[in-house]
């Protein structure tokens, strides 16, 4: 039995909602059948007010052990520091978040408000939102660079605007399986098994990205990184590998990845000319690369390197 | 209500089985909900016998209106064109599929041994067998190249050993909601908006199909194409864009696609040195390259081409086009 | 004995935020009430000065829950705001994407947030409580999993068409970004067949859609329950059953002004997207209705007040004209002022009034005898609200009335998609003001952009809560909930559950706990669940 406690701060609900939508297994089978105890959650629980609080106090004195403590949302620090623009059972959240994480065996920050900060956190940021353990690039955030919880783990980011329910739910299983050690994170504290794909990995686009055929919105077929600002070659999330709400992605549909897994999105902080446009550099090239190409290399690698022999990459792999 | 006889030949019944996968809709929706009445299937169907001999004469006799054949597995002629060695309901099936496709409004051959003869039909093909109107990947078949159903079309091809479920339940679904319209076929009949997408769309591999790294069995990530002959480049059909199972396909668990959706499964014949090996031409580069690219071409092309590639979006060149379909 | 309580509820739940509520109480009855919405999170002022395009990512993100029917707005804004052209299937797309994030919101919503409270032990002396139980408790009930497990499904057509649900944004000035393809469409019927015969009609209905869409009047709705077994044991008549037995009917009644934007725009009205031709244009009609006579809907009738928020103080404005409010220190709830400031909602007016957003708006307006023909023309709230009058059982029957009538129309308008056709119109962008709106699973929504030197200039968000959940005006008149709330009689007022009730059929997004405190003491009275 695994008991897990999700609370959220300056959230959306949209990860609540993706989780819902989860199947193999839903919410109702983690908790039958994968002896995953719920010990609050704000959509799901029954229990609420002072029983949450007694909770709340019950965990922190020890009485009640938390195994896996997820957070949506991003940390509100406004105004000034002292986090009253979120209240929540009668104090700040933020200092509720702060005991809490110093007692779970795993933090887990869930979306990309709870990872990096998110949304909220694009200048001016008005409610001073950060992330668990990173503010957009920077390691450090709300809990500090140096946090590690209970069970030796720095805070587990599952990101994404929100995140695929598979990336959660086979977490926690993964967790009350036993197989925590399977679960290797990256230099972003992602999980690898979700975050070493890229977002162009089994796009249907990919080739039409390696022949460089434009696609456009109302179109069908061709790729959407030259143009219309997609994100894809350099963001790194299984949505094309395991398809959402069972039947797409974004780039399936003709939508361009925003990079929502990446620490920074809204990227360029949604500043003008950076919404379904690609940024150019020079006037023509795209100023953003696919990882691990260097721009130069960019456009002389490929063909020749397989003719001639040359030592090759090896593919980015994970458990 | 759409009137659909389902007949068998030398099949194994995988495209039947792949069928009774199917969801959204499934076999039993199709029926109560999507107007499908399926007059008999040889595994579904309730009646046996003289029952289903009566069942056939009544539509030959147009008394029973069938709006849809659908025939499964390969036609079997042999021995020597009699085609005894397939007997359905006291005469050769070839003799009732050729009268029955005659009275049929649409005609549709699911799977390779009906499209084009599949396994069946590898020399020295001892039973005689070839598909509906194509042997491989010549057109002609059994019905002949001219064949035409009563509703206006060839025979609607849908390949695949097995078929994907959707590549049979959406069609019909597309039937009785009104939009044959929209059904459109292509050079070898198969319905457009299933196989204009290749294998390759949606590859999770596409991308180290264009950096040139390899991949290979029980590892992870990498181009099966290059050493162990998958034909995702140069195959026909939307197995990484809709899944297979609801869950995968088969590039997707590191399995080269075999080509089943094209004429001429199994490629080589068989042939020593063709199964799960890249035939290789001069040694070393692969001697099947990716549809609509010549050899040459496909090893000089790739670098270069994003520089060509801007300078003439620059200069206003005209960008080359590509396929698409609804 | 006269006994005067004030009782501080917090939270209530979160509608759009956490929603606290502080209610006085005489003899058992509510005499005063004040919502406080008690998070801030500074959306709109995050997208001043940058990218035009800014809403369309931004806003789908303010809630999880509506954010399609932000897209909705958003897109829309950008249409009139750069004199865009929409073709039909780029109308049509738009509308499946709005009615499919609706049609799971209801059983969603009414399984895991609304039926529960009719298995609080208040009730637990009716007849029905048993079978309520057996049914609709959380996680246990028999249908509980089926409906919250069902309500996946009609989202997964709207992943179809953007990809994923939630947070897409496929809606963009011009059209959508998708071109999809015969098998899309065959796929999107096929999901929705599943929909009807896995929950909609065997589990919620006990009839099939035909029939239950016959039904014109409040006598035929009850002729409709007695019909036969299947009718009156499906959720649907259960629901109606109880709800008349636990007396549902009799409280919550609200301000009896009803507003609604009114949404899905016709796939042939509005191909030259005008603020002016939007009425028209809409296949839910829009409007207000004061209790006797509906109106015509003109966005430029509505104002926000701030006297009552934690805002710097601005005089009471239509959104075009309000600047971007500026925070000012809020307070818990027991230290707030009532007289002051004491939310971070505004309150918004319709030409003065304090008006209803929700369902129970909606389906009144598809009761105006003047809706066109293209318009919904639906009498039964017409009839429903002038016999039962607005209350927690009609706002929530309103709620789950339109599940049958959006399964019609997304089968017809993914069945009116011409796969040849255009689907998106590259627009010129330019300077200007827009409006979009439409209606979300709880009621009018809309935002208001002003472009600048091609960056947004101004953007305001108006949500259904904001109009539901706002506190007092500038003349001290209540918000919706604050006027439900008040005259409420509360039966145990250690179990004050009729608060959470009213409050809840304004389709709060979460299910949620409050509990309660002597204001003066600071003792607990009672946890209850709402």
């Amino acid at each position: 039995m695994v008991n897990i406690l999700w609370l959220q701060g300056g959230a959306c609900s949209g990860n609540t909602m993706s989780f819902l939508s989860a199947q193999e297994p839903t919410v109702v089978e983690l908790v039958t059948d994968f002896g995953i105890n719920i010990l609050y959650h704000p959509s799901l629980a029954l229990e609420i007010g002072e029983q949450v609080s007694d909770l709340l106090h019950d965990i922190l004195r020890g009485s009640v052990q938390l195994d896996i403590f997820v957070y949506e949302g991003s940390v509100i620090q406004g105004p000034n520091g002292n986090g009253s623009m979120n209240n929540f059972a009668e104090r700040p959240m933020q200092d509720w978040v702060r005991e809490l994480s110093n007692v779970a065996g795993y933090v887990v920050a869930i979306g990309d408000c709870a990872t990096w900060g998110g949304i909220p956190a694009v200048p001016p940021n008005p409610t001073e939102s950060t992330g668990m353990q990173w503010h957009k690039e920077k390691k450090g955030g709300f809990l500090g660079e140096g946090f590690i919880s209970k069970a030796g783990m720095p805070v587990i980011n599952i990101p994404g605007c929100p995140a695929h329910p598979d990336w959660i739910s086979q977490i926690l299983v993964a967790i009350s399986t036993g197989r925590i050690g399977d679960v290797l994170i990256d230099d972003l504290h992602r999980p690898k098994t979700f975050f070493t794909d890229f977002v162009q990995t089994g796009c249907t686009n990919a080739i039409s990205f390696s022949k460089k055929i434009d696609g456009g919105f109302g179109k069908r077929g061709g790729c959407l990184f030259y143009e219309v600002g997609c994100r894809g070659p350099m963001t790194r999330a299984s949505c094309n590998r395991i398809l959402w709400n069972r039947q797409s992605s974004k780039t399936r549909a003709n939508h361009p990845c925003l990079g929502c897994t990446e620490p920074g999105f809204p990227h360029h902080d949604l500043k003008k000319g950076s919404i379904f446009k690609t940024m150019k550099y020079l006037g023509f090239m795209p100023r953003e690369l696919p990882n691990g190409a260097s721009r130069l290399g960019y456009f002389t690698l490929t063909a020749t390197t397989k003719a001639l022999g040359i030592a090759q990459t090896d593919p980015d792999t994970s458990k | 209500m759409a009137n659909v006889l389902w007949l068998q030949g030398g099949a194994c019944s995988g495209n039947t089985m792949s069928f009774l996968n199917a969801e959204e809709p499934t076999v039993v929706e199709l029926v109560t909900d999507f107007g499908i009445n399926i007059l008999w299937h040889p595994s579904i169907g309730l009646e046996l016998g003289d029952q289903v001999s009566t069942l056939l004469n009544d539509i030959l006799k147009g008394k029973i209106q069938m709006d849809i054949l659908v025939y499964e597995g390969s036609i079997v002629q042999g021995p020597k064109g009699s085609g005894t060695m397939n007997y359905f309901a006291e005469r050769p099936m070839q003799d009732w599929v050729r009268e029955l496709s005659q009275v049929a409004g649409f005609v549709v051959a699911i799977g390779d041994c009906a499209t084009w003869g599949g396994i069946p039909a590898v020399p020295p093909n001892p039973s005689e067998s070839t598909g509906m109107q194509f042997h491989k990947n010549k057109k002609g078949g059994f019905l002949g190249a001219g064949f035409v159903s009563k509703g206006g079309l060839p025979v609607i091809n849908i390949p695949g050993c097995p078929a994907h479920p959707d590549w049979v339940t959406q069609i019909l679904v597309a039937i009785s909601t009104g939009r044959i319209k929209d059904v459109l076929v292509d050079e070898y009949h198969r319905p457009k908006t299933f196989f204009t997408d290749f294998v390759q769309t949606g590859c999770p591999n596409a991308i180290s199909f264009a950096q040139k790294v390899d991949g290979g069995f029980g590892k992870r990530g990498g181009c099966l194409f290059y050493e162990v002959g998958c034909r995702g480049p140069m195959t026909r059909a939307s197995c990484n864009r809709i899944l297979w199972n609801r869950q995968a396909s088969k590039t997707r668990a590191n399995h080269p696609c075999l080509g089943c959706t094209e004429p001429g499964f199994p490629h080589h014949d068989l042939v020593k040195g063709s199964v799960f090996k890249t035939m290789k031409y001069l040694g070393f580069l692969p001697q099947n390259v990716p549809t609509g690219v010549s050899r040459m071409g496909y090893y000089t092309r790739a670098g270069v081409e994003k520089v060509m590639g801007t300078v003439e979006r620059v200069l206003g060149v005209e960008q080359e086009h590509f396929e698409t379909s609804k | 004995m006269s006994t005067i309580k004030e009782l501080n509820i917090s939270p209530v739940g979160r509608v759009e935020g956490d929603l606290d509520v502080k209610v006085y109480m005489e003899n058992g009855v509510v005499t005063r009430a004040h919502t406080q919405a008690a998070m801030f999170r500074g959306f709109e002022k995050i997208m001043e000065g940058k990218d035009p395009q800014s809403g369309l990512i931004v806003t789908p993100r303010i809630c999880g829950i509506c954010g399609g029917s932000h897209l909705y707005c958003a897109s829309s804004a950008l249409d009139t705001a750069w004199k865009t052209k929409l073709s039909p299937n780029a109308l049509l797309l738009r509308a499946i994407g709005q009615a499919t994030e609706t049609i799971q919101s209801i059983p969603r919503w009414f399984y895991a947030i609304f039926a529960t409270d009719l298995a609080n032990k208040k009730f637990a002396n009716k007849p029905l409580y048993a079978e309520v139980v057996k049914r609709f408790a959380a996680y246990v009930g028999t249908s509980f999993q089926k409906g919250v497990t069902a309500s996946g499904r009609p989202v997964e057509v709207y992943a179809l068409f953007g990809g994923q649900w939630p947070h897409s944004s496929y809606m963009i000035p011009g059209g959508v970004m998708c071109a999809p393809t015969l098998k899309d469409i065959t796929r999107a019927h096929a999901i929705m067949n599943f929909f009807r015969n896995d929950w909609l009609e065997p589990v919620w209905l006990g009839c099939s859609i035909e029939r239950y869409l016959r039904i014109k009047s409040w006598d035929d709705l009850m002729a409709w329950v007695d019909e036969n077994e299947s009718q009156r044991n499906s959720d649907l008549g259960l629901f109606i059953r109880a709800s008349l037995e636990f007396g549902l009917d009799k409280f919550g009644q609200g301000v009896g002004k009803f507003l609604a934007y009114g949404t899905y725009l016709h796939k042939d009205l509005y191909n030259t997207p005008t603020v002016e031709g939007r009425n028209k244009a809409l296949i839910s009609s829009s409007g207000f209705f004061d209790g006797k006579n509906w109106s015509e809907f003109d966005h430029l009738k509505i104002k926000e007040h701030v006297k009552h928020s934690w805002y710097a103080d601005v005089p009471a404005e239509h959104p075009w004209k309000e600047p971007f409010p500026t925070p000012v220190q809020s307070q818990h709830l027991a230290d707030s002022d009532f007289n002051g400031k004491y939310s971070w909602a505004k309150a918004p007016r319709y030409d003065g009034f304090s008006a209803e957003a929700g369902p129970l708006s909606r389906v009144i307006m598809n009761a105006n005898p003047n809706n066109l023909n293209h318009q919904i023309q639906d009498p039964l709230f017409g009839d429903i609200i002038t016999k039962l009058g607005p209350n927690v059982f009609t706002r929530t029957l309103a709620r789950v009335h339109e599940a049958p009538r959006l399964y019609e129309f997304i089968n017809q308008w993914l069945s009116q998609i011409d796969l040849d056709g255009e689907f998106y119109i590259k627009p010129e962008e330019r300077d200007g003001m827009g409006f979009g709106a439409t209606e979300a699973a709880r009621g009018a929504l809309a935002h208001w952009i002003e472009i600048k030197n091609g960056v947004i200039k101004n953007y305001q968000v108006m949500a259904p809560t904001t109009w539901n959940v706002g506190p007092n005006d500038e003349q001290g008149k209540s918000g919706p909930i604050e006027a439900a709330l008040t005259g409420i009689e509360i039966e145990d007022p250690h179990d004050p559950v009729e608060v959470g009730m009213v409050a809840r059929s304004f389709d709060s997004c979460l299910v949620c706990t409050v509990h309660a405190h002597d204001g003066k003491t600071g003792e607990q009275l009672a946890k209850f669940k709402l």
